[in-house]
């Protein structure tokens, strides 16, 4: 059967290659939409979560609906070393946040504070420290220290070394004042950003609003594969199912992102699904075709017994090999293109222009193509699928062919 | 399975009827008629284009179902079988050679004659052995990776007969299987199945026109207007 129906396959050499080359074709169009999605949707996430709340955040009761200083995780330490105690987990920074206005000799402005522990800091989990163009990191987490955006730097006027005033509320409501000298000075691109967000020692912005040494706003935890947040927060969960907090995954607490990336998902499925109707109708065609020309054919193999079924499943098989010989061109013709855009990419610089952002989150300008397991499989599966699928009908004319009526053509 | 015909009789037709409708047309291919075929015949039905030679050999072959009357084979009613059923019989006690284009373009002449051996599941191993010997039998030798495109007509025609009888098949139906090859292969066609019947014992039905084939049957039965109008043994 397999020899049989590999054969027939080529028994039209130039309509089997064409239709083989649409499923290519189709292969083609679909990695590319998938792994630019896989790209670009894992970039946006991994660089939202280095924003400040990591791929799952640790939180108290009704923080993320409405933030307040009162709403505080009060075992912080235990948190961070449960979550770190999950091998998915490579990173758990504890983050004390607020809002506060912020002075300088010259001006005040408003903006958002995050208070951090510099040991529990690297570039690859906070894109403030990635993104330092002037300066660096404080040593101490009770330092007097500060990291700004270039942004705020140029509305305070301020340069590496000045002094800067923030004024803040604590938990009894009480304005509280601090002074903090200019370590740093980042630049993410995103110029919302840059102007609003400050880096500063978590030790001394707890002193500042009186919390005890082991509150925190939250703890922000960094995983190696955003698609298993929903797993690690569950795990989390059920660690911590004694203490009063919220645990959410980045699409939780960025749901204008979450719900971009899966409308945009969406969309992307839905082009690839109507060019996986084309191509099965491509090759529904090509099938029918066989089968009209082969009817005396089939005539001689049901009368000398092969059962409909059988007939029914060597068109099934002719239309899966022709999906088959399809896919591997398809590999054939993207593995040079997959290679060059996995690893060079296009820059789109030029036409996204600086800091290009969706909901607050830096977008990559450089395209590039990023092929999970999961979307090799579906997408292999959904080409095999389909083009089998395809050789249904005309198998089922096949099938129920008339041998007598099948042996009078000639 | 009704089993109740007679145990020398291969294939038993009674007053078997055939109607075939077209448009508001019915034709009468077939008008009762009965007949029994014997194990070791090497019988022809003759007549007229349309006189129901065809169709009588399609209801044989079990490819097509009576309107009315019943056909056994080895004593099973056809009428009681499944399609499925009906393709198991076929592949297992029928064997057919047709009149042109008998051969899987594709498959070479080994595949062809193994083709029904295959359906049948046997192993590898026997089927070669089996296929290679009637191969011989039938003179092709040495041609077993040629494939049909690679053969004159008069050797597609014996690579069918091959297909036809490595199954052991309790009848052989032939439906103008001399019919487009010249006489020479025509001949050479006819000894072959005549030693097989001889020697092998296998039971022959064949429908033609061609003198050669009706002047070497033992029995001929002579069809006109859908009834045997004659049935000899000359």
């Amino acid at each position: 059967m397999v020899k049989l129906t590999w054969r027939n396959l080529w028994r039209r050499k130039r309509r089997t290659m064409i239709t083989a080359m649409t499923v290519a074709g189709g292969l083609y169009f679909s990695i590319a939409f998938t792994a630019t999605g896989d790209y670009a949707y894992t970039n946006m996430i991994n660089a939202s979560a280095t924003m400040g709340l990591g791929h799952i955040t640790v939180e108290a009761d009704g923080y993320n609906a409405s933030p307040s200083v009162n709403k505080r995780v009060t075992d912080s330490k235990k948190v961070r070393d449960l979550a770190l105690s999950i091998s998915a987990v490579y990173q758990a920074s504890i983050r004390v946040t607020g809002q506060a206005m912020f002075a300088s000799a010259a001006k005040s402005v408003g903006g958002v504070f995050i208070g951090i522990d510099p040991s529990q800091e690297t570039a690859k989990t906070n894109i403030f420290l990635r993104s330092l163009i002037d300066g660096a990191l404080f040593n101490t987490a009770n330092g007097r220290d500060v990291i700004i955006g270039s942004g705020m730097a140029s509305k305070l006027q301020l340069k590496l070394g000045r002094k800067l005033v923030y004024t803040t509320t604590d938990i009894h409501g009480e304005m509280v004042s601090e002074v903090a000298r200019v370590s740093g000075i980042f630049n993410t691109g995103v110029s919302e950003v840059d102007s609003t967000i400050v880096i500063l020692p978590v030790d001394r912005v707890r002193n500042l609003i009186a919390y005890e040494p082991d509150e925190a706003t939250m703890i922000s935890v960094f995983i190696h594969d955003q698609r298993k947040a929903n797993d690690v927060a569950s795990t989390l969960k059920t660690k911590l199912s004694d203490m009063p907090s919220e645990i959410l995954a980045w699409h939780e607490t960025q749901p204008d992102m979450a719900g971009m990336i899966s409308m945009d998902r969406r969309m992307n499925y839905m082009s690839q699904f109507l060019v996986g109707i084309l191509i099965s109708a491509g090759i529904l065609n090509t099938m029918l075709m066989s089968v009209m020309e082969r009817k005396r054919e089939f005539g001689i193999m049901l009368a000398i017994g092969m059962s409909p079924w059988r007939l029914f499943t060597l068109v099934l098989f002719e239309s899966f090999w022709l999906g088959l010989v399809g896919l591997i061109l398809g590999v054939i013709f993207t593995a040079p293109t997959y290679y060059y855009m996995h690893n060079v990419g296009i820059d789109l610089s030029s036409f996204m222009g600086e800091g290009y952002d969706i909901a607050g989150v830096l977008l990559d300008p450089v395209m590039k193509y990023r092929l999970y397991k999961e979307s090799v499989i579906s997408i292999m599966s959904a080409v095999l699928g389909l083009t089998t699928l395809a050789g249904l009908y005309p198998g089922f004319r096949a099938g129920r062919m008339s041998p007598v009526e099948n042996l009078k053509v000639i | 399975m009704n089993k109740t015909a007679s145990p020398y009789s291969i294939v038993s037709l009674s007053t078997v009827s055939k109607i075939y409708k077209q448009g508001k047309i019915e034709v009468k291919a077939l008008d009762r008629v009965t007949l029994k075929i014997k194990k070791g015949e090497f019988s022809a039905i003759s007549g007229p284009s349309g006189s129901g030679k065809t169709t009588l050999l399609n209801l044989v072959g079990a490819l097509d179902t009576p309107t009315s009357g019943s056909v056994t084979i080895e004593g099973i009613d056809l009428s009681e079988l499944t399609k499925t059923e009906l393709s198991i019989l076929r592949r297992n006690r029928i064997g057919f050679v047709f009149q042109a284009y008998n051969l899987i373009p594709v498959l070479t002449a080994f595949e062809n004659a193994e083709f029904v051996l295959a359906l049948q599941g046997i192993p590898e191993a026997q089927r070669r052995r089996r296929v290679m010997g009637v191969l011989h039998d039938v003179g092709l030798s040495g041609m077993e990776h040629r494939k049909p495109d690679e053969l004159s007509g008069g050797q597609q025609q014996r690579v069918a007969i091959a297909r036809a009888i490595v199954p052991e098949p309790a009848i052989v139906l032939a439906d103008e299987p001399t019919a487009n090859i010249d006489s020479g292969t025509a001949d050479s066609l006819l000894d072959l199945m005549q030693l097989l019947n001889k020697e092998k014992q296998i039971t022959f039905l064949f429908s033609t026109h061609d003198n050669r084939v009706m002047e070497r049957a033992k029995r001929l039965i002579t069809m006109r207007d859908g009834i045997v109008s004659a049935d000899e043994e000359p």
